[in-house]
């Protein structure tokens, strides 16, 4: 992720609830403090794939809105 | 350079507190510097101590630890080793694991953070094991030997004060694994009627090394019944064919297989090389696809081997490993029938470092390595 961003292309990270402190600790040791970081409810794992196509859904707005303003 | 000077020169390298060993534990507690058991204050004098045998730079990273990346200096890992209750002796080897383990093939960082119950263990062959008396025999991965124990320790302290493999916050493991305190044997290489590790992996035997492996604990094989090597084969691969197993959902790994001297001898006064016994193995650990669910043969099988199912039928299956060669082979333990299967984190390659002298050559005596 950190990577990508490096590389120009706008990305941002997903994660769910326990592991977002993980993700933000590794985030600054990689120099890059304001990820943009959508943390969700856990789990995502073990759920059906309409079920993750609903998860998907419902967050998608919000994940364009996040690399919106991780780029201003 | 002096050790003070040394410290003082880095920022927060050092705290001062009351010379008391219950209240030095119980800050060491507070502030998640241990793994819950108690440690040996790593005052000034031990840390010196400690790189007795560290002929190199104390504060020249050897390797940066996932997921905080923070740097492995000597320093800092003699400090982990005097909490672990490490012999100065015994430092140099903690220090080659983490070099080891800080390969990028090795994968640390999935190590150190997944979900999944993994540890690196550390196989240590050659001569400086056997000067160390690190155990081999009866017990090799249980407690009662200092040095199995505490090499063991000092890894896993680095692991969590320098790299951050906190428990809930760095290592996310679901439900960690006893081998996460210690997980360091010898190979037991008198009682192996074939080459060691390191001597297969391509050292001389004279050469000391430490492999690492990102792997689960051992899995018993219980055989007091066969009495050929094939018989002997045929329950360690039944055994080994674990669905829930990375090395089967994942694969890519070197899964070991251990095996008691007893067994060793048996499958080796039949005929089979090493070699042979990875061919064995690989064949017969094949587990059908009838032991997973719809779900995971769709979702995972179909994705790893693509049609195998519809061209195979009934009679597809999931192998342990990648390739025979993948199948790592060690001799380990004491009397009694029984070997021992250990499945990887799947996603790992095992990694092996030879101990060296500052300038280059093998190390044949930890004597060798003594700061002048």
């Amino acid at each position: 992720m950190v990577e990508l961003d490096k590389r120009g292309v706008f990305a941002a990270l997903v994660c769910s609830t326990p592991f977002e402190q993980l993700a933000r600790m590794l985030a600054a040791r990689l120099g890059m403090p304001d990820l943009p970081l959508m943390v969700i409810q856990h789990p995502l794992g073990g759920l059906a794939p309409e079920k993750v196509g609903e998860r998907a859904d419902a967050l998608a707005a919000s994940c364009i809105e996040l690399l919106k303003r991780h780029r201003r | 350079m002096t050790l003070r000077s040394t410290l003082l020169d880095a920022p927060d390298a050092c705290i001062e507190a009351a010379d008391n060993f219950e209240a030095l534990n119980a800050l060491y507690l507070e502030r998640g510097w241990s793994d819950g058991l108690p440690i040996v204050p790593p005052s000034e004098e031990r840390v010196e101590r400690m790189l007795a045998y560290w002929d190199r730079a104390w504060d020249v990273p050897i390797a940066r630890i996932p997921p905080r990346w923070g740097e492995a200096t000597p320093l800092r890992l003699a400090a982990n080793a005097v909490m672990a209750g490490c012999r100065p002796e015994s430092f140099p080897l903690v220090a080659l694991a983490i070099e080891a383990m800080c390969d990028e093939s090795f994968n640390l960082y999935g190590i150190q953070t997944t979900t999944h119950q993994c540890a690196p263990l550390a196989i240590v062959n050659g001569p400086i094991g056997r000067e160390l008396a690190i155990n081999c025999g009866h017990n090799a991965f249980g407690p009662g030997w200092q040095s199995n124990a505490t090499i063991g320790r000092a890894i896993r302290l680095a692991l969590v004060n320098i790299g951050g493999g906190i428990p809930g916050a760095g290592d996310m493991s679901t439900f960690g694994s006893p081998a996460k305190y210690s997980y360091c044997v010898a190979e037991n290489e008198a009682a192996s009627p074939w080459e060691p590790l390191h001597v297969e992996r391509g050292f001389p035997a004279e050469t000391t090394t430490v492999t690492v492996i990102g792997a689960e604990g051992p899995h018993n094989v219980n055989d007091h019944e066969s009495v050929t090597g094939k018989g002997i084969l045929r329950m360690i691969a039944s055994t080994m064919m674990i669905p829930g197993a990375n090395d089967a959902t994942l694969g890519g790994g070197e899964p070991v297989i251990v095996l008691g001297p007893e067994h060793a001898a048996t499958i080796a006064a039949d005929g089979y090389t090493k070699a042979d016994v990875k061919q064995y193995l690989y064949e017969h650990a094949q587990i059908p696809y009838g032991h997973f669910s719809d779900e995971y043969i769709e979702r995972r099988l179909e994705q790893r081997f693509p049609g195998r199912l519809e061209a195979s039928g009934p009679k597809a299956a999931v192998p342990m490993a990648n390739r025979p060669e993948d199948l790592m082979i060690v001799v380990v333990g004491g009397a009694g029938k029984h070997s021992a299967f250990i499945p990887t984190f799947g996603t790992t390659r095992a990694v092996t470092r030879p101990l060296r002298r500052a300038d280059g050559e093998i190390a044949r005596s930890v004597s060798e390595l003594r700061r002048a």
